[in-house]
């Protein structure tokens, strides 16, 4: 059936399409301004690519930090020595009652067999000493390993293990629990440095999104100032401010983008450069990357989109002086 | 079609008007010459006809639009009806004479079939065809004058103003332009134009109309050049 138009009706019509055609023409003058301008336009995407790296670096920065403190804490664990000869069935019980601790998460025994493998192992080159272990009876202590929820918080274990009657019958006299004393106080240094850390982490991060947002903001605001004249002809010859708004900020998100993609690449090889280098002092970048390149799809939109929206502000910033009548 | 009524700019606290009850009617179709000193008035009385200036008293109709009842959203309508034309051509840089001109055409919102075929004839009027895909900066002063009178009528607006279009030109180029405005003053526009030449002011024989501090001192139907006396 043919539709039939009303005189409203195609006005309407006319009106979005000419709407249609004024956004396209932005689009066009603001691919055109990019392409022109090659100075302004590398000069504007040099800053944006510094700014969105330093943004990614922080952040990957963060990621790192987080992954190494959660490697730290799950690496920290107490230690309680059992003599060697406590039998298998009462170390089950000591086990059930330190997991029965709220601020327990998990708890592991090392039998003294098993400690005189690993020894051996550790030591399978030096003949002399594996001679000397086999000829030796067993000394090794059990040894059960105990972590917590939260380092800091070891109260209710030092508790358990002053009064529970099973425990204090085993325990190794000769070997303090590890968490006692100076070994202690280091566990919660480690905690609090790695807090500290953290929080520079972020206040870090705010600072340098903040600072370069504002570099960028210059800059196009410089690229805007340098065309001034051209936006008063336009006003003068009956332009929409829209319609001079519109190539400023389609060039702006063109800027973005192509940022963006810069950075995320820079910023990736970046972090693959340095994994091994890192690796040694104890940081773990490879879930960071590993990130990355799991959720790359995201991770580049989000760099594209945060491109786009410093950009888009900082020329309807940068433009509004201008467009008074 | 244009109409000023005891129109008087202040600006700011000065306390000599920049225009002082200027009463001014120019006809359809005609062609006025508007001379005076620097400092005369002339560029206000242009401010004020295209808008970038509110007079501080007087009423101002140009081509049936009482500027009083003018909002600022439509200022841009009212631009695209009249053509102006610099002493500095004010071209885009970055755009080729032919996106110039269509420039015009495109933020009316016009299709792109119509502006294929209008900006072609607008090029050939000014006598620029050929060089349609140069850019500004590879013309030569006449030539980018020719553009911006190009880009001024090719929407055909009832009245083109020209401000001092000569004076970035030589004596011949000069001549060139001034023969474009009387042509395309012929096919119906009416034109104010702007000048220091002397030499152009009394060849026209056209009306001239004489400002000084800020007054209207002669308005003569075939006027000549009066340097100095008002009269």
């Amino acid at each position: 059936m043919a539709r039939k138009l009303d005189a409203k009706g195609f006005a309407q019509q006319k009106r979005s399409r000419r709407r249609w055609l004024t956004f396209i023409r932005m689009c066009r003058y603001g691919i055109n301004n990019f392409s022109r301008n090659a100075w302004l336009t590398i000069a504007a995407t040099a800053v944006m690519t510094i700014t969105l790296l330093i943004v990614f670096v922080t952040l990957a920065s963060r990621s790192t930090l987080v992954n190494s403190i959660e490697e730290i804490r799950d690496k920290v664990d107490m230690s309680v020595y059992l003599k060697t000869e406590t039998p298998e069935d009462t170390v089950n019980v000591i086990e059930e009652g330190l997991r029965s601790l709220g601020t327990v998460t998990r708890v592991d025994y090392i039998s003294p067999e098993k400690a005189r493998e690993n020894f051996a192992q550790k030591n399978s080159s030096d003949p002399d000493t594996l001679n000397a272990l086999n000829e030796a009876v067993n000394k090794f202590p059990g040894t059960l390993r105990i972590k917590l929820v939260d380092i800091n918080d070891t109260e209710e274990l030092e508790n358990f293990v002053k009064t529970d009657a099973t425990l204090q019958e085993n325990i190794d006299p000769d070997r303090e629990p590890s968490f006692a004393g100076e070994r202690r106080s280091a566990i919660q240094n480690i905690a609090k440095t790695v807090d500290f850390a953290d929080k520079v982490g972020l206040g870090a991060s705010i600072i340098f999104i903040t600072i370069s947002s504002l570099i960028v903001f210059n800059t196009i605001r410089m690229a805007i100032f340098n065309r001034k004249d051209e936006i008063e002809m336009m006003k003068l010859i009956g332009a929409d401010k829209s319609f001079i708004r519109g190539p400023f900020i389609v060039e702006a998100v063109v800027y973005g983008f192509i940022a963006a993609l810069i950075a995320t690449g820079l910023g990736f090889a970046m972090l693959y450069s340095v994994k091994g280098k890192l690796l040694d002092y104890g940081i773990a970048v490879s879930p960071t990357i590993d990130f990355v390149v799991t959720y790359i799809g995201p991770v580049l939109l989000g760099m594209i989109l945060l491109g786009a929206i410093i950009g888009v502000v900082s020329s309807l910033l940068a433009t509004r002086r201008y467009l008074k009548i | 079609m244009i109409l000023l009524d005891r129109v008087t700019k202040t600006y700011g606290r000065t306390t000599k008007p920049a225009l002082s009850r200027i009463s001014l009617h120019v006809k359809p179709r005609e062609f006025v010459i508007l001379v005076g000193t620097s400092g005369a008035g002339k560029s206000t009385l242009l401010k004020l006809l295209t808008r970038e200036e509110k007079p501080t008293s007087g009423k101002i109709v140009v081509g049936g639009i009482d500027y009083d009842s003018l909002k600022d959203k439509h200022i841009p309508l009212l631009r695209r009806k009249i053509g102006v034309v610099f002493q500095d051509f004010k071209l885009l840089p970055q755009r080729t004479v032919y996106e110039n001109v269509a420039f015009a055409l495109e933020i009316a919102g016009m299709t792109n079939r119509e502006i294929k075929s209008t900006v072609p004839k607008v090029i050939e009027l000014v006598g620029l065809s050929g060089k349609e895909k140069n850019f500004p900066h590879e013309l030569s002063g006449g030539e980018r004058q020719r553009v911006a009178i190009a880009r001024a009528v090719v929407r055909q607006p009832k009245i083109l103003i020209a401000d001092e279009p000569t004076g970035n030109l030589d004596p011949k180029h000069s001549w060139d332009i001034v023969r474009l405005l009387e042509k395309i003053n012929h096919y119906g526009t009416t034109v104010l134009l702007t000048t220091h030449n002397v030499e152009i002011v009394n060849k026209l024989k056209r009306r001239v109309v004489t400002l000084d501090h800020g007054k209207i001192t002669s308005d003569q139907a075939q006027g000549s050049y009066r340097q100095g006396k008002a009269g």
